[in-house]
């Protein structure tokens, strides 16, 4: 018999959110299957797995280290739990740095297509930007068209995907000392695409024994990322779509609308989405919205496809990872359109539990049971507005008895790009880094990343940023995390009465929130140039400033080498989730002690959020110290 | 009295056995066979989570006298004097579930097996590898553990490797708590992490 007490408890023990908590129960009403649900169908997950030393690349294996002490003590090819832990690293650092810097690619073809007056729907908006990254890449900025200027621009870019120079322009960007100890180090990145390849044959059987070797390149692999593919993906779409700026919206399930056709835009890349969002504006589609009983096109974004639309547009924010079966089981959703990274393979199925209708829009990411209809930049606009069509053709058939949504949207700002972050603070990081110095506020920790099952969700991000502000230290935040901030009420200029004095007082001076919204997962770039730019003011490296990272609830590939680009850029990072590190002592104590002596950083686990804001807060005054402020 | 013997503490819930038991009682015996045919076999070992992500590979234990033989209405459950193993006759189980309720340890499962024509299903638990012991092999779940949680022999001499292992720490001042082998720090640091998690957890 349902117990809907005990439904109530479940849903209070998977999600921190009162709205989400409402779904999950609803979703279990409903007896709709969901992350959770396959999560404890997974236990108990399998121990060499999760220590990382399961080997299974070749023929050779599957092969997998005891680890106990005893036999075996080496895979049928001879390696040992170090390398098979070190190459296991690589593999999933570099799936994370693909999938960021392939959704670069993608944007900088839309710029070049734009560029070269063959895409749908698109203009260059950021012209000031174009003028900055262009002139940095070299490039004659003065009488020219601003789409001579972007096209090559674009061919700049795209060429240090697979360039010859050996070089990536943006890495200049880095102050000076910690581009030295990158080169001391030898992980200065030669080019986006090269250090994947170079990663993939190197966690060939047979291609080198030494796993600090190895973690070494997947440092540098991560660098090509952070200061590469990342980068790209984020200046790429400022100059297509503009650079946020602050503003004002809305964040949970109860942005869906109980009378306008609901459009969920979920996924990493804004590309087509951008175009979903002019296509809702079309007369002729809202009139036909009108003519099928609807009050009107309300787009709502999830993941960080929504956190590009949040951040350039306010379009409100629906929810995180783990939120997107719970949109759908609100039973109020159209259309959901996926571009990729993050969508779970079972999100069709979900969707035919109800009216739902998935779309799928990406060559690279198909899913069965979702309708394709694919996206080209040259017929962007056109293939949005089909997709607009088809969510208002589908509203009629939406069961209102099936339908509930959460009550109370949460009031949040986000749009603080770096760019946004120096004008609000005056045109000059000087108040900040005054701030700093006089020690009203203590450091600045970036919280980032996703959420995982094995976490109640939004728990740990939302704990460790109360705290941290708490301490005085300001949160800035990209990701999931960013969004859980937006559901708990962080985002607005009043949580500021949550921080302690110094920041407090700060954040009432300059009219921002404690935690600022800095956008993607891509966009954690911008956590670099920010990091960057106060460094260059002080002549000091990245490492020696008071920061810190964290990813409290990570779960993706892409969080390993965020992580990893952090640290090897000088951030120190915790982790809440355990890396498949565990079987070897030896990659342990590199990644968490070693490292240090060479990139002024390294990594700690820490699951409690509680400790992982002592584990920050002694590092930020670590580095006060050193600073001797 | 041979038996496998399971030190929960190496346990790592890789599920090897699991698979390892699931091929032994298919009709093929092949790992790639028998994920394709009729009557899927099932484990008969189970490896379940208790606390802070802490498994124990479940099987039965062949107990003497045995509470399912004893209240077995159709006496389908017989023992096997060779190897002390409490066998079932599947042509003889009515699948009344009286066994299962009387197993003290909730490992009894019903399943349909490829030893009948038909599709009922009867109690499917461990045989203790009745065909492998009579060719001279260990039970398949022994034989694929990496870890030495399950470890097949004699319990008396299974029984004095944990004991002498007490002894020696009680001699070296290690204190009293009881443990087969030292667990690695880098394995120990992660079952610490684990419970952290568990703490989180839904």
């Amino acid at each position: 018999m349902y117990d809907s007490h005990a439904a109530r408890k479940i849903a209070e023990s998977r999600a921190l959110d009162s709205a989400d908590q409402e779904i999950i129960v609803k979703a279990m009403d409903d007896g709709i299957e969901t992350v959770w649900d396959r999560f404890a169908d997974q236990q108990p997950q399998c121990g060499f797995g999760q220590l990382g030393v399961c080997c299974n690349r070749c023929a050779m294996g599957p092969c997998r280290i005891e680890p106990f002490g005893k036999k075996p003590t080496r895979g049928v090819c001879g390696a040992t739990a170090d390398l098979i832990v070190a190459r296991n690293l690589l593999d999933d650092l570099s799936t994370g740095a693909a999938a960021h810097s392939d959704h670069g690619r993608e944007v900088l073809e839309v710029l070049l297509d734009t560029a070269e007056g063959r895409s749908q729907g698109y203009q260059i908006l950021d012209e000031e930007k174009l003028q900055t990254v262009a002139a940095e890449y070299g490039i004659q900025t003065d009488g020219r068209k601003k789409e001579e200027v972007a096209g090559d621009l674009a061919r700049a870019m795209l060429e240090e995907y697979g360039t010859l120079k050996n070089r990536i322009q943006m890495t200049e960007r880095a102050p000076q000392k910690t581009k030295d100890a990158w080169k001391n180090a030898g992980i200065v990145p030669r080019s986006v695409d090269r250090e994947i390849v170079e990663s993939m044959h190197r966690i060939h059987m047979g291609v080198g024994a030494d796993y600090a070797n190895i973690l070494l390149h997947a440092m540098r692999t991560s660098l090509a990322d952070g200061w590469g593919g990342s980068m790209m993906a984020t200046e790429g779409s400022d100059i297509l779509f503009g650079t946020p700026t602050p503003c004002t919206s809305l964040a949970n399930l109860g942005t869906l609308s109980s009378d306008q056709v609901n459009v969920v835009l979920h996924g990493h890349n804004p590309i087509l989405s951008e175009m979903i969002v002019k296509a809702a504006e079309d007369p002729e589609l809202v009139k036909r919205a009108a003519e099928k009983g609807a009050k009107g096109i309300n787009l709502v974004g999830m993941c960080c496809t929504g956190n590009e639309l949040l951040m350039r547009h306010g379009i409100p924010i629906a929810g995180t990872l783990l939120d997107q079966e719970l949109a759908i089981a609100t039973g109020a959703v159209e259309v959901m359109v996926i571009d990729y990274q993050c969508i779970f393979p079972s999100i069709a199925h979900t969707a035919g539990c109800y009216h739902t209708r998935v779309v799928a829009t990406s060559a690279k990411s198909k899913v069965p049971g979702a309708t394709y209809m694919e996206f080209r930049p040259e017929t962007g606009l056109d293939t949005a507005k089909e997709i607009i069509a088809l969510a208002i053709e589908n509203f009629p058939n939406r069961n209102p008895d099936r339908v509930r949504i959460p009550a109370k949207p949460v009031r949040m700002m986000a749009g603080f790009s770096e760019e946004a972050i120096k004008k609000a603070l005056g045109g000059s990081y000087k108040p900040l880094i005054d701030a700093i110095v006089a020690g009203s506020v203590r450091g600045v920790v970036g919280i980032v990343g996703c959420n995982n099952p094995k976490i109640k969700q939004d728990y740990g991000h939302i704990t460790l940023a109360k705290e941290l502000i708490k301490r005085n230290i300001l949160v800035v935040e990209t990701g999931c995390a960013a969004i859980a901030s937006g559901k708990a009420g962080l985002l607005v200029p009043e949580a500021a009465d949550l921080a302690g004095d110094g920041l407090k007082a700060v954040c009432n001076a300059v009219g921002i929130p404690p935690v600022l919204h800095m956008g993607s997962c891509v966009d954690c770039s911008r956590i670099l140039v920010l990091a960057a730019h106060v460094a260059d003011e002080l002549g000091v490296g990245i490492g020696d400033l008071p920061l810190g990272g964290a990813a409290p609830e990570w779960y993706s590939q892409k969080a390993i080498s965020i992580g990893t680009y952090f640290v090897a850029s000088g951030v120190y990072t915790v982790l809440g989730i355990p890396p498949k590190i565990f079987g070897s002592q030896n990659v342990i104590d590199l990644l968490t002690s070693q490292l240090d002596g060479i990139v002024n950083a390294s990594f700690a686990v820490e699951p409690d959020p509680m400790k992982a804001a002592d584990l920050l807060e002694a590092v930020i005054e670590k580095k006060r110290h050193a600073l001797g402020i | 009295m041979k038996t496998v013997f399971v030190r929960p503490e190496l346990c790592i819930g890789c599920r090897h056995c699991e698979v390892a038991c699931a091929v032994e009682h298919a009709q093929s015996r092949s790992l790639f066979d028998a994920v394709h045919e009729e009557k899927i076999s099932q484990p008969r070992i189970h490896v379940e989570t208790g606390i802070n992500y802490l498994t124990f590979p479940n099987r039965c234990r062949h107990c003497d006298p045995a509470p399912c033989m004893q209240v077995c209405p159709t006496e389908a459950l017989y023992r096997d004097q060779d190897t002390d193993s409490v066998l079932v006759a599947y042509d003889r189980c009515i699948d009344c579930a009286v066994c299962a309720m009387a197993c003290p340890f909730g490992i009894i499962t019903f399943r349909s097996v490829h030893q009948l024509s038909t599709d009922r299903e009867v109690n499917a638990k461990c045989d203790n590898c009745i065909d492998r012991q009579r060719s001279g092999k260990i039970p398949a779940c022994a034989e694929a553990c990496k870890t030495g949680a399950l470890e097949f022999g004699d319990a008396n001499d299974l029984v004095r490797t944990s004991r002498r292992d007490f002894t020696l720490r009680m001699l070296r001042s290690e204190g009293t708590e009881v443990e087969l082998q030292k667990i690695p720090a880098n394995v120990q640091a992660f079952r610490t992490i684990l419970e952290e998690i568990a703490g989180l957890s839904p």
